[in-house]
């Protein structure tokens, strides 16, 4: 069957390649840095356009009620009391276990009340957690959260980091999804 | 080992069984200390090795360094798991199967020469030793397979009884050169004659062949890819331990490392100067001053610091060549894919087999004739 030209270049070419592979190998070994993200510690940018947690301007909202309606999953509840044009608010909340992210909810708002977010981070130790409150949830990571202390809603804040022109926060946040949004449109 | 219980018979003033057996319990536990904590090492060290192959980290978190500490918490983890027994096992063979293959390699472990006077048995068939000794491992994996009554197993079992027909022999054929070559089985023996004579790989031209033959067959021997075959994650979930949970699990995997090791040190031993440095330079690890003074009646005497450095310095250049060796068995299984089983076959018996006759007759006549009798 096999002859002896065979059965030599059999070994060489076992060898060769051998030592092909285990010097790409080692290259990757020696020289490549890792690709790695080290997630909890850093994290990959998200693209513009991601789809993320939701985030309510208060202030702008009166209570139309066309987001949850526009909800294919029927995961927005609102509730609120009026008082002529004041609104009392009681509840403004994303059942996150049933949100599937599509977006639907903010076309048709009539005063661009409500966006979405690049915040990915949504795992809780419960069900009942997941039911985010966007009254209190300001859609920013805890070290952002703890820079916007004491400015409990969302356009004081923007107006405040308008004057400072400071990093990236709550209201630059809207700010950039708006822009991005009037692109768009 | 005679000069422990000496020691231990003046310390204690006892005479007879007593300091030879606490003698042996010392040995033991040192020695299972020593591959235990290697073994973690070991693990740590694959996983690092793995990840940085493929252009990742692997552990980074536990214990703080780069993950230092995560062979430690796995073996805490496996500790307290579950000793699970299938309810159609041979619980009798089952249940011993893991000690019989660790057994094997822990006997192994007796003869190796760390350094003059860091062996526990010096015996005048050390090597003939190690490699009958290493297959009674192949018996427990057998035992393994069939007790766990599992088809998985069972497949892995059969694979490795398939398998060591076509490792032992390159192995054994392989390690004769060096046998011929140094004229004595005593491990020891090995490192004296390197010290004098230069590293037995650059002493004929068959030397190379014959340390490559003997690798590629030792990996066999250890179960490592690309000779995984018994193991094989991607066919056999991971043979003939599929069963096996908890401690039981963990022994098998303490016996693949410490196979390694011990087919690291073999190899560093026999072709690559064992303690000594090339060239023996500072007389690093030579087995001979050790073995002058134990002729002159004086075994444990040490005459001063930088004798005792020259003696004891041996360890770290043999475990520098035996984590080389490791590192370059890691390197390979994650360079090659796994061998089918007639591969193996073939690679055993029409490559490495003849090679390693090739190498005894070489060698043998390299010994008889010198160079003259090469083409020159």
């Amino acid at each position: 069957m096999g002859s002896i030209r065979d059965y030599f270049g059999n070994i060489t070419s076992a060898l060769g390649t051998t030592a092909k592979g285990m010097s790409v190998t080692l290259r990757h070994f020696t020289s490549e840095p890792p690709i790695t993200v080290m997630y909890p510690h850093e994290t990959k940018p998200v693209p513009p356009t991601y789809r993320g947690m939701h985030i309510l301007e208060q202030e702008k909202c009166i209570d139309c009620h066309l987001c949850a309606k526009a909800c294919p999953v029927d995961c927005i509840e609102i509730e609120a009391e009026h008082h002529g044009r004041k609104l009392e608010w009681e509840k403004f909340s994303i059942d996150y276990k049933k949100c599937i992210f599509c977006e639907f909810c903010i076309p048709p708002c009539p005063v661009d009340c409500i966006h979405m977010t690049s915040e990915y981070e949504m795992a809780t130790d419960s069900n009942d957690d997941m039911v985010e409150d966007l009254l209190t949830w300001t859609g920013l990571r805890p070290e952002d959260q703890a820079a916007l202390d004491g400015k409990p809603t969302a356009v004081q804040a923007k107006k405040q980091q308008e004057s400072k022109k400071g990093g990236a926060d709550k209201a630059a946040q809207i700010a950039a999804i708006k822009a991005r949004l009037k692109k768009g449109s | 080992m005679n000069a422990l219980v000496a020691f231990l018979s003046d310390l204690t003033g006892l005479e007879g069984v007593l300091p030879l057996s606490m003698a042996y319990a010392v040995c033991i536990g040192s020695l299972l200390g020593f591959i235990t904590v290697y073994a973690m090492f070991a693990i740590w060290m694959e996983r690092k090795v793995a990840a940085h192959m493929q252009v990742r980290y692997g552990p980074m978190e536990t214990g703080g360094w780069h993950g230092w500490a995560q062979s430690v918490a796995d073996a805490l983890k496996l500790l307290f798991k579950e000793d699970i027994f299938p309810s159609q096992a041979n619980k009798f063979l089952f249940a011993i199967a893991p000690a019989v293959v660790f057994c094997g390699v822990f006997a192994g472990f007796i003869v190796i020469p760390f350094a003059a006077g860091i062996q526990i048995a010096s015996l005048n068939l050390g090597v003939f030793f190690l490699i009958s000794i290493a297959a009674v491992e192949v018996i427990g994996v057998i035992m393994a397979g069939w007790a766990s009554n599992s088809k998985y197993s069972l497949f892995g079992a059969v694979r490795e009884a398939a398998q060591v027909v076509s490792y032992e022999l390159p192995s054994a054929t392989a390690l004769i050169g060096p046998i011929l070559i140094v004229g004595s089985f005593q491990l020891g023996d090995f490192n004296t004659y390197q010290a004098n004579h230069g590293w037995l790989i650059l002493h004929n031209p068959f030397m190379p062949v014959a340390a490559l033959c003997f690798f590629i067959s030792s990996l066999a021997g250890c179960k490592r890819a690309p000779f995984d075959l018994p193991e094989a994650e991607s066919e056999l979930v991971s043979g003939f331990h599929t069963e096996y949970s908890g401690m039981r699990f963990s022994f098998f995997f303490l016996e693949e490392y410490a196979s390694m090791f011990v087919a690291s040190v073999l190899m560093a031993t026999l072709f690559f100067g064992g303690t000594t440095l090339p060239f023996n330079i500072g007389d690093i690890g030579n087995w001979a001053t050790y073995a002058e003074r134990a002729a002159a009646g004086e075994p444990s005497v040490i005459s001063g610091i930088g004798d005792f450095l020259r003696t004891h310095l041996g360890i770290v250049v043999l475990l520098l060549k035996t984590f080389f060796f490791i590192f370059i068995q890691m390197w390979l299984r994650w360079t090659l894919p796994r061998l089918r089983v007639d591969q193996v076959m073939a690679l055993g018996y029409k490559y490495l087999l003849p090679w390693g006759l090739v190498t005894v007759i070489g060698t043998a006549c390299f010994e008889a004739f010198g160079w003259g009798w090469l083409p020159h």
